[in-house]
């Protein structure tokens, strides 16, 4: 798809899950708030990102090293929205949910999409096995909670959310799983081929002793 | 300590790979004394030839529990590392941050312990950790589970770059576990090298062993610090034993590697590999990752069937790797013409504990057993079976394998059999203990169990002095090692 | 590496953490009602002079309350849960204060958000608990708007429960003896209640 069409397709994207119809539905429940609005604006980031990524201005490209800052910046965000605080103001006031609905994209999905790439193969597991947990830690917090976290959701729409969380960070854990185990990735060869070389020219930087 | 330090190409001072390991058995020979030295305070206490205040004594029990358990994993990943290093593309840098998060951790750890008097046992089952009855405080109990999370980010990385290193040479951790070969799909000599195939099971097991353990460590520390935050303790004490018994039942596939490469050095026989070795790493695989639930058979409110999972899984569990490395171990060293030095018997006593520490392993894995046996000193008589006689054997064999260019083994051989009497010595206490109904986990012991407690007492002290000198002799070697090469037979 | 690097990674740390630090009040509350309560104790807020109607239906306003501490908490009367136990709560705190009836400034208020709570339905819930005006007034706001106004001055959230009733919260709020809204508590705790009243019944 060409650069152009594809920032149509995201801004119409995003103007679709503004909108009330989507926007309302999405958020009366606190599992469909969690677990599918936010990711798919954070998807649409990504999108986005895709779009920007010739155009990313040289600056940037060298001071996002091996992806660091950019991750970070998707770390905090995404602490950030997970907040029940920050979910009950995003309903009371449509101001706070503008709020969410730009920084999600620019600044959690944006950097997921540019930073990604640039991050090393130890990086990006080191996140997967970050994430996943902690998704199941929230999850598991959300059903042990004594008394209701958000004020616009019920305690049995927060302990769905709890669920839907865990269940997800199963489904996520064992995808990666199976993926590592076939040796699934989107470009497997080639990155393979790549960090084999690498890894030999390290060992030769490291001077040691020289693999039996 | 001695360390090759090189000038990189790029400008940089690295320390060499082989540096490195040698930095790793340093810490483990230290650490490995010192938590003998309390294990031994527990038992000198328990005979009542000294005199332990009872908090103290679950403190110290707590130290030397995650102290063993943590040092246990650091050495045997360390044997792993340097023979899959062969293989793979493999970090020097990832493999140092690790030793160097596991020093934070175990500081946490011992001043949670020793300046906190944490002693809530190493499995920090929750809510326990929060329950302190005013014995210690909520940031001592925060300063051990954070202590934890280090450790576990360091492994965490460790594998993950492991990982990476052998999905840089085979299509999918699947392949490099010999799967295809397993079932006959492909030719076994075509198939990945012993060290690959056990890297690859340990690392699958310990990674998805160290995700489960962060989430309960996460939820444990939310709970310290806003109690009103709760979670189902049954759930937790699975998600516990699940990143527990994994983490210590891995330390001995990681060490086993030892046995894979340093006795064919000396048999100048090569380790091979047919489809029942892959079969038997692929169903321990499988079985490390579903035994778990053999630690809550005392546990009435789990489902009756994963019970009987866990006692059945628990009879199969060690058996297949064992079977094919035991009798591996047998054609490597029948009529080999081998010379027995201190660094092989030490691999080949390795195999020997963990054979015979599975047998009462078993026995406590079965459901009418365990409802007796469980909560006595047979327990520990089991894990200090093949963990001291097993894994603690095979990693001093690599120590002694690594420090060990020249034929002078008097000394040595003197350690090597006063760490093997004395251990067996101490095991066997232990399980004739524990067969006595000796209740495990008790400060203070009763007139009749102190016989027990004595002989075990004189065992432990016997089999430390054996270790010390092993390790004193690992020391004096390490200078000239760190420029060696492995022996090559 | 650039020299960009460190640079960059510090903006996005110190924005990151400024904003997480920002909407949790310096990572001391994550929840709205945390917030809320946390803001309170801060600084007492103004609560609009509402008018309301009692049990008795003898109309009045928070206004009147001025001089005395007041505990409110937010009911509807057919509720079969958590409204029962306030209930139960005010009872024991008006235990408490009843030997020193007349000395002590404080008095009770329950407030029905449920517009279709009538007079009679009022009188029902406060004879269960034995309620009365005015030491323990049940009282519905005068009109719509202005119980939109109160439930929007203390933060209180009402949405429905799925079964025909309600959720909302179920904070007790304390009103100190200047009319403002000085302290948001845990029900629960009546021995709590009665020292937060005391302590904020002088003016």
């Amino acid at each position: 798809m060409s650069t152009r069409r594809l920032l149509i397709a995201a801004c119409g994207f995003w103007l679709v899950l503004w909108l009330p119809p989507a926007r309302s539905a999405l958020e009366s429940d606190m599992a469909l708030h969690m677990a599918l609005q936010m990711p798919l604006l954070i998807v649409l980031g990504v999108l986005l990102a895709a779009a920007a990524r010739h155009d990313e201005p040289r600056w940037l490209a060298s001071a996002d090293w091996l992806g660091i800052p950019g991750i970070v910046a998707v770390v905090l965000g995404t602490s950030f929205w997970m907040l029940p605080l920050a979910l009950d103001q995003a309903i009371a006031d449509f101001r706070f949910d503008l709020v969410k609905f730009l920084t999600l994209p620019i600044l959690v999905g944006m950097p997921l999409g540019l930073s990604w790439r640039r991050m090393p193969p130890l990086g990006r597991a080191f996140i997967w096995a970050n994430f996943i947990p902690k998704l199941g830690a929230v999850g598991g917090l959300y059903l042990g909670a004594p008394t209701r976290l958000c004020a616009y959701y019920r305690i049995d729409q927060q302990e769905l959310a709890g669920w839907t969380l865990i269940a997800v960070a199963i489904a996520l854990g064992i995808t990666w799983f199976i993926a590592a185990f076939i040796g699934w990735t989107p470009s497997c060869a080639q990155q393979a081929s790549r960090h084999s070389a690498e890894g030999a020219g390290r060992q030769r930087a490291f001077g040691g002793a020289s693999a039996a | 300590m001695t360390m090759a330090v090189t000038a990189g190409r790029t400008g940089r001072t690295a320390i060499s790979p082989r540096a490195a390991v040698l930095a790793y058995l340093a810490v483990a020979g230290v650490v490995f004394l010192l938590m003998m030295l309390l294990g031994l305070t527990m038992r000198l206490a328990q005979a009542q030839w000294i005199d332990v205040p009872p908090n103290f004594f679950y403190v110290v029990m707590t130290m030397h529990g995650a102290g063993m358990v943590g040092i246990a994993g650091l050495s045997s990943a360390a044997v792993m590392w340097h023979f899959v290093r062969r293989h793979d593309p493999v970090s020097t840098a990832v493999f140092l941050t690790n030793l160097v998060f596991f020093l934070i951790g175990a500081v946490l750890i011992l001043g949670a312990g020793f300046i906190g008097g944490f002693g809530a046992a190493w499995t920090f089952l929750f809510p326990l950790p929060a329950h302190s009855g005013g014995l210690w405080s909520v940031n001592a109990a925060a300063s051990y589970l954070i202590g934890l999370i280090f450790i576990g980010v360091g492994f965490l990385l460790l594998h993950l770059d492991i990982a990476r290193g052998i999905l840089s040479k085979y299509h999918g951790l699947g392949a490099a576990l010999g799967v295809k070969q397993a079932f006959g799909l492909a030719p076994a000599e075509a198939g990945p090298p012993p060290a690959v195939t056990a890297s690859t099971m340990a690392l699958i097991a310990n990674i998805l062993g160290i995700v489960v353990g962060a989430a309960v460590l996460v939820i444990s520390l939310v709970n310290l610090y806003v109690p009103s935050f709760t979670f189902n303790t049954l759930a937790a004490k699975n998600l516990i034993y699940y990143f527990g018994h994994t983490f210590i039942n891995v330390t001995i596939y990681m060490a086993v590697i030892a046995v894979y490469e340093i006795l064919p050095v000396y048999s100048h026989r090569k380790w091979k590999t047919n489809w029942a070795f892959y079969l038997a790493w692929v169903l321990s695989t499988v079985f490390v990752l579903t035994v778990y639930t053999h630690h809550l058979l005392m546990d009435f409110a789990m489902p009756t069937w994963t019970l009987v999972a866990g006692q059945v899984i628990s009879w199969l569990s060690g058996l297949p790797v064992l079977l094919v490395t035991a009798f591996g171990t047998l054609t490597v060293v029948y009529r080999s013409g081998l010379r027995w030095n201190p660094a092989a018997a030490l691999v080949f006593l390795g195999v020997a504990g963990w054979a015979i520490g599975v047998i009462p392993a078993i026995a406590d894995g079965t459901i009418a057993v365990n409802s007796v046996m469980h909560n006595t000193q047979w327990v520990p008589g089991h894990f200090h079976t093949y963990l001291l006689l097993g894994m603690v054997a095979m990693v001093l064999g690599f120590m002694t394998y690594l420090t060990n260019p020249q034929p002078r083994y008097g000394f040595a051989w003197l350690g090597y059999w006063l760490y093997l009497v004395g251990g067996v010595i101490f095991v066997i206490a232990f399980l004739l203990a524990g067969a006595a109904s000796v209740p495990r986990r008790y400060a203070v012991h009763v007139a009749q169990w102190l016989p027990y407690d004595r002989i075990g007492s004189i065992g432990a002290a016997l089999a430390i002095a054996g270790v010390l000198i092993l390790v004193v002799r690992f020391f004096v070697g390490m200078r000239t090692a760190v420029l060696a090469e492995d022996p090559i037979g | 590496m650039t020299r960009s690097f460190p640079v960059l990674l510090a903006l996005v740390l110190a924005t990151g953490i400024a904003a997480l630090s920002f909407e949790t009040d310096g990572f001391r509350v994550v929840t709205s009602a945390g917030a809320r309560q946390l803001s309170v104790e801060r600084a007492p807020q103004i609560v609009p002079n509402a008018g309301l109607i009692d049990q008795d239906g003898t109309p009045f306003t928070l206004g009147a309350y001025r001089g005395r501490a007041v505990l409110v908490d937010f009911i509807y009367t057919r509720c079969p849960t958590i409204c029962g136990v306030l209930g139960d709560d005010f009872a024991h705190v008006l235990q408490a204060i009843a030997p020193r009836q007349s000395g002590a400034p404080v008095d009770l208020l329950s407030i029905s958000f449920d517009p279709t709570d009538g007079r009679q339905a009022l009188r029902l819930y406060g004879e269960r608990f034995g309620a009365k005006a005015p030491c323990w007034r049940i009282a519905a706001p005068a009109d719509a708007q202005t119980r939109a106004a109160l439930l929007r001055s203390f933060g209180v959230v009402v949405i429905p429960d799925g079964m025909g009733g309600f959720t909302h919260n179920d904070a007790v709020y304390v009103i100190d003896a200047r009319g403002r809204l000085a302290r948001i508590l845990d029900r629960d705790a009546p021995g709590q209640l009665v020292s937060a009243a005391l302590k904020v019944a002088a003016p």
